[in-house]
């Protein structure tokens, strides 16, 4: 299976979780993009697309993300799974917790792709979420602020449902 | 929700024509220029003391500016709103010269504050500093809008903190409950000045404060994409125009900069924040995402960018050559020209009928201005509902004749009611509006900030708006009203310039000041003693069509051995003192009802008191601090040298109206108290 890890290789706590991913996947080949420095051409060439999406402000993509939206809705992703994980803060931005997860995996399905690695909210206190389907999270979503202790044991068990 | 494609919305990266996307970027190139170069005004001494940067606000207000209709619609933006002035339609040198306040500015001559953007002849209204106090006037548009039947939206455009004002909640609340078309737009960047968004309500959207509200729709939007605000502005607008109801638009923004070139964000901002909103900066991403998807080509953007150069050297030049304001200019703008009566230039006259109450007089000239001028309108609390009209039944009968687009009952927010007066007033100039502007003058205090805002506003101007308002208010005491039923207000709104305030208290008087008011132009205060407004004693013949100046006083009895001058319910009192006088102490007292607070006739009054050489001034308001005192001080000045005692004053004790007969007798002036003092003055 050909994997690819896209995220933002600046941004600092996602690339952290990256790091932790690339040490417990067992995937044979794992490419590594940074998503700032791409062309999106090359999602439809991969099997599993692993991406990384930090929820800005009360809400949003990263602008790295949103930039793209237009070129990934114009790919024809039918043949590619992707797994999403980000990162939000449930103290300070309860409404909109893990927002990125959700808005980019609505991307994704537009053009095609099947998003899997859904998890439970077992664990997590916010109001919404845009990540939230039918009581669960469709993809993984860490809380770096507040419950940093869990990151390594959610990460786990997130790649092994993905194998 | 369904996932729209961005590439299917009507504005788009793929989708946009190029000349669109060029015009945008050099609009948004423009604004920043003009946004980085403010403060180096400051730091030259030129100029430009306030400047509240927008950098981070980029999409929505290029957003707003391009929906915006100036053929159609109204904006209300605020002093943050520089891309959105620009965007509508203001060039780089008017935004200069708003900005190192020359006399050609079009916002304001150099009289309101820079970073204040406005231009009346595209419908870019001047507000107040008062943030996001224009809300309540963008309502009143949306209201002439409704009752004129125009095509078009009125854009409100605040940041997110103001909304915290409780006037905002009531724009908001009337244009929900109203059905007005108005857009009223949130640029949320999450501060108020230091103070973060969630010091001021619990939603860290606070549009979503308002999803109770029926007849209202929110949209919420990404500020800094320009296709995100262009989408949603142009959904809002179109829903607006065709559900004929209110929309709030919440964008999503950052502050790139400090609040002000007062303000220093690295105090209450760490190192990390400060970088986050550099990265997200919405001018880099959309340059970046004309490239990326080629749209532009890098030599295109570069040849924009010399032209704003060019642009804004011209600018510049120009601005900085135009002339300041004159020190003689001050005077210009206060308060406008008013009617001019025709058939009673004097406002006095010497015929006899039948007599009329107070009342009467009041009711029934506010139906013949109605039936004159199809374009008068009157709201307030109470002021129409069946046979009721108004808590004292002034305006009884008028919704029945002229219908409820005309008469109508306002909510309990006596700063909407005042609000909207001004908001549509801003829509034609032809608009007459009458608003009982509380249910007693003193619970007026609410509306207290769009009262100020309205005194300024043609002054502001520069000349270019003045709201056309009477703003009846039933006054004073002797009814055993207590607080908020019993009190004057007029000493310390006579404080504030560029209203007129009158004061009748008699009937005709009441009946031609009020036909005066109505027919000028500005905003003036229409005080009406209520405790007369049944009186046998101020009811009077009330001649056809009467008529009375403003700044004419009238002697209601001549007398030559001292002035007393007065205006209010106390005129019946100095009437009565003066007949005591006259019987029992052989004193001739002329009484001078000066009806006009403001503009005050100093003539008659500076007459009497050289004929008499003596004056008492008499007012039911608060003696410390009244309006007698300034009487006073202008017969010492003006008439010193025929002065033959000190000017004595009478008014109430500066105590508020106490509820119990006793104390209300005790605490505000009456005849016994004025005629001790008429001796006390006689003696001399």
């Amino acid at each position: 299976m050909k994997v690819a890890l896209v995220y933002s290789h600046s941004a600092k706590k996602t690339s952290q979780v990256a790091e932790e991913i690339k040490k417990v996947a067992k995937w044979e080949t794992l490419d590594t993009i940074n998503v700032e420095e791409f062309d999106t051409k090359v999602l439809s060439t991969y099997d599993l697309l692993v991406l990384g999406a930090p929820t800005w402000f009360d809400g949003e993509l990263p602008n790295y993300w949103d930039e793209l939206i237009p070129a990934i809705e114009q790919l024809n992703l039918k043949k590619v799974k992707v797994a999403i994980f980000g990162n939000g803060d449930q103290v300070r931005y309860p409404e909109n917790f893990g927002d990125a997860v959700g808005l980019l995996a609505e991307v994704f399905e537009s053009a095609g792709a099947k998003v899997i690695g859904y998890t439970t909210t077992e664990g997590y206190k916010f109001e919404s979420s845009k990540a939230l389907r039918e009581s669960k999270f469709c993809g993984l979503i860490l809380d770096f602020e507040n419950q940093h202790k869990k990151n390594e044991e959610r990460i786990l068990k997130w790649i092994s449902s993905l194998v | 929700m369904v996932y729209v494609k961005r590439n299917s919305l009507p504005f788009g990266i793929i989708q946009t024509p190029k000349e669109t996307l060029e015009k945008w970027y050099h609009l948004m190139a423009l604004g920043r220029a003009l946004d980085e170069r403010a403060p180096n005004y400051l730091k030259q001494a030129i100029g430009w003391s306030y400047h509240a940067p927008y950098a981070g606000h980029d999409g929505i207000q290029l957003a707003i500016g391009q929906i915006f209709d100036s053929k159609t619609d109204h904006l209300f933006p605020y002093y943050r709103d520089m891309l959105t002035a620009v965007s509508a339609g203001m060039t780089a040198e008017e935004i200069i010269l708003n900005g190192i306040s020359k006399a050609t500015d079009p916002s304001s001559g150099g009289r309101h504050m820079s970073n204040h953007f406005a231009k009346a002849e595209l419908n870019i209204h001047n507000v107040s500093s008062s943030t996001g106090n224009h809300t309540q006037q963008a309502a009143g548009v949306g209201r002439a809008f409704n009752r004129y039947k125009q095509k078009g939206v009125v854009i409100s455009s605040q940041g997110e903190s103001s909304v915290s004002e409780g006037y905002v909640y009531e724009a908001i609340n009337g244009a929900s409950n109203e059905k007005l078309p108005v857009i009223f737009v949130f640029q949320d960047n999450g501060y108020g000045i230091s103070v973060p968004k969630e010091d001021q309500t619990a939603n860290r959207k606070v549009a979503n404060n308002f999803s109770g509200f029926k007849n209202l729709k929110i949209f919420h939007c990404n500020g800094k994409d320009v296709f995100d605000s262009m989408n949603t502005m142009l959904e809002a607008k179109e829903w607006v125009i065709q559900n004929q109801m209110p929309a709030i638009v919440q964008a999503n923004c950052i502050r790139m900069h400090s609040h002000s070139n007062s303000d220093r964000h690295d105090l209450y901002r760490d190192k990390n924040e400060l970088e986050y909103v550099q990265q997200a900066d919405p001018f880099a991403k959309f340059r970046r995402i004309l490239i990326r998807y080629n749209r532009l080509t890098e030599a295109e953007i570069a040849a924009i960018d010399e032209r704003v150069k060019s642009e804004i050297k011209d600018a510049h030049r120009k601005a900085m050559a135009a002339p300041d304001p004159t020190p003689e200019s001050i005077h210009q703008f206060i308060v406008p020209e008013p009617y001019i009566p025709q058939k009673f230039p004097t406002g006095e006259h010497s015929l006899k009928g039948e007599p009329k109450k107070l009342i009467e007089a009041i009711n029934s000239t506010l139906k013949e201005e109605f039936r004159l001028n199809p374009d008068t309108y009157i709201w307030g609390q109470d002021v129409a509902h069946k046979e009721k009209g108004g808590i004292f039944n002034v305006t009884k009968g008028m919704q029945q004749e002229f219908g409820k687009a005309r008469v109508f009952n306002g909510p309990i927010a006596e700063d909407y009611i005042l609000g909207t007066a001004n908001g549509m007033s801003r829509f034609s100039e032809k608009i007459r509006i009458v608003v009982e502007g509380a249910e007693f003058a003193d619970y007026f205090w609410p509306a207290m900030e769009q009262y100020v805002d309205s005194s300024h506003d043609y002054w502001r101007s520069n000349g270019k708006f003045v709201p056309n308002i009477t703003i009846r208010l039933a006054s004073g005491g002797y009814i055993g009203g207590g607080l908020y039923h019993s009190q004057n207000i007029e000493g310390a709104l006579a404080t504030i310039p560029g209203v007129r305030i009158v004061y009748p208290s008699f009937a005709d008087d009441a009946a031609g000041l009020l036909r005066t008011t109505i027919r000028s132009r500005g905003m003036t205060l229409f005080l009406e003693p209520k405790a007369l407004y049944n009186a046998p004693k101020a009811a009077t013949f009330v001649p056809d069509e009467f008529e009375v100046p403003f700044g004419k006083a009238r002697v209601r009895r001549v007398g030559s051995d001292l002035s007393i001058i007065t205006y209010g319910n106390t005129t019946h009192m100095c009437l009565e003192v003066a007949e005591i006088l006259q019987k029992e102490h052989s004193i001739s007292a002329e009484v001078i009802d000066i009806r006009s607070i403001i503009p005050l006739d100093e003539e008659s009054i500076l007459a009497s008191v050289k004929k008499t050489s003596k004056a008492l001034v008499v007012h039911e308001d608060k003696l410390f601090a009244g309006f007698g005192g300034e009487i006073a001080a202008i017969i010492a000045e003006k008439a010193f040298e025929h002065l033959d005692a000190p000017v004595m004053r009478v008014g109430s004790e500066f105590i508020p109206v106490g509820f119990n007969r006793i104390l209300e007798g005790a605490i505000l002036p009456n005849t016994q108290k004025i005629l001790s003092a008429a001796l006390r003055l006689g003696k001399f």
